[in-house]
């Protein structure tokens, strides 16, 4: 497991996309003294290591194929209705090429 | 006494007598909700509730939510609108669509009032972390104690009698977890039997849609309502819906509960065992077999970091769509990442920030074998244990939780058993999916105290028929905040 810093705080809190004030770091910094002596619990299960990974509560049988239903989809106006920014019906973002 | 002060049972029969209107009963909740101070809004749907009220001339005999005025968790899209997970990321947003849920209880006439607040995205469990503050619990006047979260402006509009239902989430026990703090019913069904359509996903393999009632019988009536399959949610059952009030009235002769011991040795508090042990009893005196069991001590003690890892890091890309482009405040940048970045940073408050870190450092590559993938594996052994116990007994009977509700100021040691397994056993629902139903038991010093019964999946008739046994012997039906407050 990385070593815990706040170098690695920041570099996780980045990789989504945003950032904390300095003395919010030092927070989690210290919550994650805590945090992994409580993820470390699970380490000392035995035999932890032989199980398969559980990723929903129980198996799901959808797979089917439905009918194709004639529909209306969205309008264009509705679908922009949220974003602040629209010009001639798209989201205007910052210029990705000069 | 009002005809709002009654369970939706008991308000139906006033409403097909016509002893009240629809228009009556939604005027009084828009009031009551308006004249509410424990911070348990974040919008009021006067246009919606008056026009769908006033359009309810002649009752449904057999529809029990004819006209019953309800409140809906703000994490539930709700068509034009607002709808914000109490989160400043979503300031302004308003959805185009409702979600499965409410719209059913639309289909169903009932009536909304008000949309509730929560903890920030349901990312929390205290009821404090919403963009407009602490929810507070209705039986503690001084504003002292929390309700608990994530649901928290739900279970203020049951408790404080201002709507009979309300809707809510469970990730970890956001809806069983305030309903011990507020002297209510609180269902989660099983994982897929309610339709996740419409509700903001937190970590999808432990999301449940949840509901609050006054009463074991509204909560049994409720989940035909918004239960069965839906297309718009692959993982919704197939299993058809059913009558789940059929055993409200059968004895428990034949059927059998087990109480973990090594979860009752981490809970000190007297009061908390003493109205348990006499829950005990009634279950007895109802023909249940009752035995204590045990539930390897060191694994229990996993339940709160295997959740913890679980769900931060399923938030992680369940949160990624909430850019501040497509919907939320814009922030300006010099690349479309700038505004992203931007908008994210000032859109989520501090506490979220702290979990999406967890999750993305329990995601990196150095990290995921021995944190999330290890999770899992915990998971699955937590999963295996519980449901063996399952395999001889009808239903696990629990305390909700080792006290009555915290005060907002008390801190807790993180590594205690208490905290650890007293305090945050009711995940292992949501590890496994199953349906799990939280009641009131008793009080200390005005404050309720609750105990949670957990079945098979798709059992949920059994559970309300064993928590029925239970409210019938404590006569703890219909509780109000406003006769009990301290």
């Amino acid at each position: 497991m990385k070593e815990i810093n706040k170098n690695v705080l920041k570099d996780a809190a980045h990789r989504l996309l945003f950032d904390m004030t300095e003395e919010q770091y030092d927070v989690l910094e210290k919550e994650f003294t805590v945090l992994v002596k409580q993820m470390d619990l699970i380490g000392t299960i035995e035999g932890i290591d032989d199980y398969q990974p559980m990723t929903f509560p129980f198996e799901v049988s959808t797979s089917y194929m439905r009918d194709d239903i004639p529909d209306t989809p969205l309008p264009r106006e509705v679908a922009l209705a949220n974003a602040k920014d629209v010009v001639d019906g798209q989201i205007k973002l910052p210029k990705v090429v000069g | 006494m009002s005809y709002l002060d009654l369970t939706i049972t008991d308000m139906h029969e006033a409403l097909v007598a016509k002893k009240v209107t629809p228009l009556e009963l939604a005027k009084e909740a828009l009031e009551r909700a308006k004249a509410n101070n424990d911070n348990a809004f974040e919008g009021y749907m006067d246009e919606q509730a008056l026009s769908i009220a006033a359009s309810l001339k002649e009752p449904e005999v057999n529809n029990p939510f004819w006209g019953i005025p309800f409140v809906i968790k703000d994490n539930f899209a709700t068509r034009n609108f607002p709808t914000t997970g109490s989160s400043n990321i979503l300031k302004d947003y308003v959805p185009c669509f409702d979600a499965t849920a409410v719209a059913k209880l639309l289909q169903a006439h009932a009536v909304p009032i008000a949309k509730s607040t929560l903890d920030e995205l349901a990312m929390g469990g205290s009821g404090i972390t919403g963009h407009k503050g602490p929810t507070f619990n209705p039986y503690d006047s001084k504003h002292e104690r929390m309700i608990g979260g994530s649901s928290c402006g739900s279970a203020v509009s049951v408790a404080a009698s201002i709507v009979p239902f309300a809707l809510g989430s469970d990730t970890g026990d956001s809806v069983r977890k305030p309903a011990g703090y507020a002297g209510l019913v609180g269902m989660k069904p099983t994982w897929g039997r309610i339709s996740r359509y419409g509700l903001f996903p937190f970590a999808p393999s432990l999301d449940h849609v949840g509901y609050f009632t006054r009463s074991v019988e509204d909560a049994a009536l409720s989940l035909a309502v918004i239960a069965g399959r839906d297309l718009e949610d692959s993982t919704s059952s197939t299993r058809p819906v059913e009558d789940y009030t059929r055993l409200l009235k059968t004895d428990l002769k034949g059927i059998r509960v087990a109480v973990i011991k090594e979860i009752m040795d981490t809970i000190t508090n007297p009061t908390v065992l003493k109205a348990f042990d006499q829950s005990i009893v009634a279950l007895r005196e109802a023909g249940a077999v009752v035995d204590n069991v045990h539930f390897d001590k060191r694994l229990l003690g996993t339940i709160y970091p295997t959740y913890i890892t679980i769900s931060c890091s399923e938030v992680t890309s369940n949160n990624a769509n909430l850019d501040g482009i497509k919907f939320g405040p814009r922030f300006e940048g010099n690349t479309y990442q700038e505004v992203m970045f931007n908008a994210r940073t000032a859109g989520f408050s501090e506490l979220i920030k702290r979990r999406f870190v967890i999750g993305s450092f329990a995601l990196m590559r150095e990290n995921q074998d021995v944190l999330f993938l290890r999770a899992q594996k915990c998971r699955r052994k937590i999963v295996d244990t519980l449901n063996d116990i399952l395999k001889t007994y009808d239903a696990v009977y629990l305390p909700s939780a080792p006290t009555i509700a915290p005060k907002f100021k008390d801190s807790h040691d993180q590594l205690s058993d208490e905290y650890l397994i007293a305090d945050n056993h009711l995940a292992f629902g949501n590890f496994a999916g199953l349906p799990s139903l939280t009641l009131p038991i008793g009080f200390e010093k005005g404050m309720p105290l609750g105990a949670n019964v957990m079945g098979r999946a798709f059992e949920e008739a059994k559970v309300f028929q064993i928590a029925q046994a239970i409210e019938n012997k404590t006569g703890y039906r219909n509780l109000s905040a406003k006769e009990v407050r301290v």
